[in-house]
């Protein structure tokens, strides 16, 4: 990284880190929501953006993590940071399962089996209802923790992103993008692939399995329909499609302006940006396929690792 | 638990699970048959059933016509979309990476039902036509279900015809064999293409007309048809047309099986692991289906 | 000594189609074999047998006296298959050297000279850091074939190296597999045109409808009555 790009990464990280003395509680909220998206979106592109397997129901493990963290806090009275832990283990574990039968189909047949995972969850969440709460719901103790974890996400969304620097850069990050290019090759060429999805998709799981605990935490209250919204996993898709999939900093990129775009204009119109996203995706795809840092890459031939 | 299952309550699992068998057939057809022509899985096919949910909503609740006769004007007007949609968009996924239309279609998904949410609003919708049973024995039938039952069979009957019978049905058939073959006998590819996309949108239309009757309408009610219509061309065979209509029946007969064991909720966590499941042992579908 | 490959009265059906049904030939270390036939004989369909990418209907595959049918494709890869493909199969959006990269372990700096030298084996050497797909189609060739020899294969298996590809490049490309043959690698290699198989193999193979009909040196193939048939009918 050249010296300038990295004092300004310093530079911004110390503002973000000074923000909570001095900012609003309106400010605050917003920027942890940021982190969140960069979070989510950031580990979406491991799995989806590395190895072209779409993961249409990643929410699942902000789901996950949500309701790991609120049980261990609600009903076992654990503090909220190590509950959060656990959460992302609890994640972790959920995508071992999920992705061991499931990352053995073919690409098209593991975003169906995606796609339905979420009505599964949800439905298994009302269904065991003396464990969750089901359709009431869960509530925590109160308790103002609103800083703490703003700087629990913010670490979140750094090491989510500086681990996306570390594989992109390395040979496993290379691997990951083979299986995306082709598959067959791959393995033809002694790529273990399985084994290779399996840990990019537990790799994934693990910052929405924690953002999702550090929300259920701040909203001190959850709900299936709460926890697992669809709209979720699309707004992840979206930043890292808008971003630049299969780059470091593209998912940061989309997360942060989609998140201002949304905040600061379609926030009157709160109808119009789910409809959006769907266009943007739309949009995306046809024109611009490698989304805006992708785009850059190509055209100015800079390194991988942006 | 203690269930005491007897015959009469297993003869009505079968008739349950056939009625809305054939809905699931007719529905599934529409992705089969884009599947099978333009390899793309259409996640927005789900969605298309919405439409037409809302046209024989709309048709019902402001000109009262009788819901069962918006099922054509349903079909027609969601033709019309799918072809628009496939000239417009699709068409330029067609040869792209599976990645790029699957993310296209769940592109538009998520605009179709939002823009619904926008137009019609999150409201729940009824047409309330025929509501009751006709008892035969000790079994019942739901009176909209059979009429559902018996639409969705005439449907599904002639949309085979017209693939067996007809030049254009043949054509679609050539195209989902072989593409190249197809262009080298004259065959418009891109015109079957439309029509294909145009067809199944039409399948999803009636699917959602007929079900308007019987559920209530909202935007989100397609999604699980995506999932649902996909499930039973995994246990029928993936491009294996006849296999959409075993894998229906299948689907509906397992749903209610499920059903008289477990909740309701519990009903989709089955066929969800049965997709998993029969994707994982036979990834081609139960029927077996044409090498890719 | 077990032959460097032995395939043994493997079967392979799609469908009611029998795309191989009994075929057995057998590899000489350190020899180039060709497998020749009419379109649609099974040629390929044996070499996703021989790679796992297909599995067996019945049969065995010894590689050096080993089984490795049943084995994951990866796993063939790495006990010293290494293979190319009909239609180029290069990871397009990496570029050539990253195309080396990947199936390296180990320090780095090693691996990239590793790769480099191997780019420079095929003077491809200034075009390491482009993406592949934007290389020619005879330099994706390039890139695949040295691609393959990234672990050191012992069994190389070529499909149709020749295809799309022009004299000089061919004269490359024939004259590496020569080189590979003498490093004491058994090459084993499909191919349309019959100047090539003649000129290059030392044993030829010819399947036809799935099974095999002929074994021999090029010569003996050449006026062998079934293959003439084969090719041209009766």
């Amino acid at each position: 990284m050249r010296p300038a790009v990295l004092a300004a990464l310093v530079l911004v990280l110390v503002a973000l880190a000074c923000y909570p003395a001095v900012g609003t509680g309106y400010g605050l909220r917003s920027v942890l929501q940021a982190f969140m998206w960069i979070a989510l979106a950031g580990s979406w592109n491991l799995i989806s953006g590395l190895t072209g397997y779409v993961s249409f129901g990643h929410v699942a493990f902000f789901g996950a993590g949500a309701y790991t963290a609120g049980i261990l806090i609600a009903s076992a009275g654990w503090s909220w940071p190590i509950a959060t832990l656990a959460a992302g283990a609890a994640a972790g574990v959920l995508a071992l399962a999920i992705g061991g039968p499931c990352l053995r189909l073919k690409g098209p047949y593991f975003a169906i089996a995606m796609l339905g995972l979420n009505e599964v969850l949800r439905a298994l969440v009302s269904y065991f209802e003396g464990l969750t709460g089901g359709g009431n719901g869960l509530s925590m103790p109160t308790l103002d923790a609103t800083v703490p974890i703003y700087y629990a996400m913010g670490v979140t969304a750094l090491a989510v992103t500086f681990g996306a620097r570390l594989i992109i850069g390395s040979r496993f990050g290379l691997r990951l993008m083979t299986i995306r290019e082709d598959e067959v090759a791959a393995e033809a060429m002694g790529i273990p692939t399985f084994r290779h999805k399996l840990v990019a998709f537990l790799l994934s799981a693990i910052g929405p399995g924690i953002a999702g605990a550090l929300t259920a935490r701040d909203q001190g209250y959850i709900e299936p329909l709460s926890v697992f919204p669809l709209a979720t996993t699309i707004t992840m898709i979206v930043m890292t499609l808008f971003g630049g999939k299969g780059t470091v900093w593209g998912p940061v990129l989309g997360a942060v302006v989609l998140f201002v775009a949304q905040e600061m204009v379609w926030a009157r119109y709160p109808y119009i940006h789910p409809l959006l996203f769907g266009a943007i995706i739309v949009a995306v795809v046809l024109a611009m396929p490698r989304g805006i840092l992708g785009l850059l890459q190509l055209k100015y031939r800079l390194p991988r690792t942006v | 638990m203690n269930i005491v299952i007897t015959p009469a309550m297993i003869g009505q699992v079968i008739i349950s699970g056939i009625l809305s068998g054939v809905l699931y057939s007719m529905v599934a057809l529409g992705l089969a048959l884009i599947f099978g022509v333009m390899r793309i899985i259409n996640v927005a096919h789900g969605p298309l059933l919405m439409l037409g949910a809302y046209t024989t909503f709309f048709l019902y609740s402001a000109f009262g016509l009788n819901p069962y006769l918006t099922v054509p004007i349903s079909m027609a007007v969601l033709f019309v979309a799918g072809v628009v949609l496939e000239r417009t968009l699709v068409f330029r996924v067609v040869d792209a990476p599976e990645l790029s239309s699957l993310l296209l279609t769940f592109g538009i998904s998520i605009a179709l039902v939002n823009g619904a949410q926008l137009a019609f609003t999150s409201d729940l919708r009824a047409v309330e036509y025929i509501t009751g049973s006709w008892v035969l024995g000790p079994f019942a039938f739901s009176k909209s279900r059979v009429i559902a039952f018996v639409f969705a069979g005439f449907l599904t009957g002639g949309a085979f015809l017209f693939l067996r019978s007809t030049r254009l049905g043949k054509a679609i058939r050539a195209t989902s064999q072989s593409r190249e073959v197809a262009m080298v006998c004259g065959i418009d590819v891109g015109k079957i293409h439309r029509l294909t996309f145009g067809l199944a949108s039409a399948l999803a239309a009636a699917g959602g007309a007929l079900i308007s009757v019987i559920v209530a309408i909202q935007p989100e009610m397609g999604q699980i048809w995506t999932f649902k219509s996909f499930l039973v061309i995994v246990l029928g065979g993936a491009g294996n047309y006849p296999g959409a209509l075993l894998g229906g029946m299948l689907l509906g007969l397992i749903e209610q099986l499920a059903s008289l064991f477990l909740t309701t909720q519990l009903s989709e966590v089955v066929a969800y692991v049965l997709l998993v499941l029969v994707l994982l042992v036979r990834p081609t579908g139960l029927l077996g289906g044409r090498q890719t | 000594m077990a032959p460097a490959l032995e395939v043994a009265d493997v079967h392979k059906s799609f469908g009611g189609v029998r795309a191989v049904s009994g075929v057995s030939l057998s590899l000489e270390r350190g020899r180039i074999h060709g497998l020749i036939g009419p379109n649609g004989s099974g040629k390929t369909t044996l070499f996703n047998c021989i790679t796992g990418v297909e599995r067996l209907d019945r049969g065995r595959i010894l590689l050096d006296g080993e089984p490795i049918h049943g084995l994951q494709p990866y796993e063939i890869a790495r006990r010293g298959v290494g293979r190319t493909f009909q239609m180029i199969r290069v990871f397009p959006e990496l570029t050539a050297l990253e195309n080396l990269l990947v199936v390296t372990r180990g320090p780095r700096a090693a691996a990239e000279a590793h790769a480099r030298e191997l780019l420079a084996f095929v003077r491809l050497q200034d075009l390491a850091g482009e993406y592949a797909g934007n290389l020619s189609y005879g330099q994706q060739k390039l890139v695949e074939f040295v691609r393959m020899l990234m672990r050191d294969p012992s069994l190389v298996l070529l499909d149709e190296p020749a295809a799309g590809v022009n004299r000089t490049l061919l004269n490359e490309l024939l004259d590496a597999v020569r080189r590979l043959r003498d490093a004491g690698k058994t090459v084993l290699l499909v191919e349309h045109d019959m100047k090539v198989v003649m000129g290059l193999c030392e044993t030829v193979f010819v399947l036809d409808h799935g099974e095999k009909i002929a074994e021999g040196p090029p010569g003996v193939i050449q006026s062998d009555q079934r293959v003439i048939e084969a090719y041209f009918g009766r």
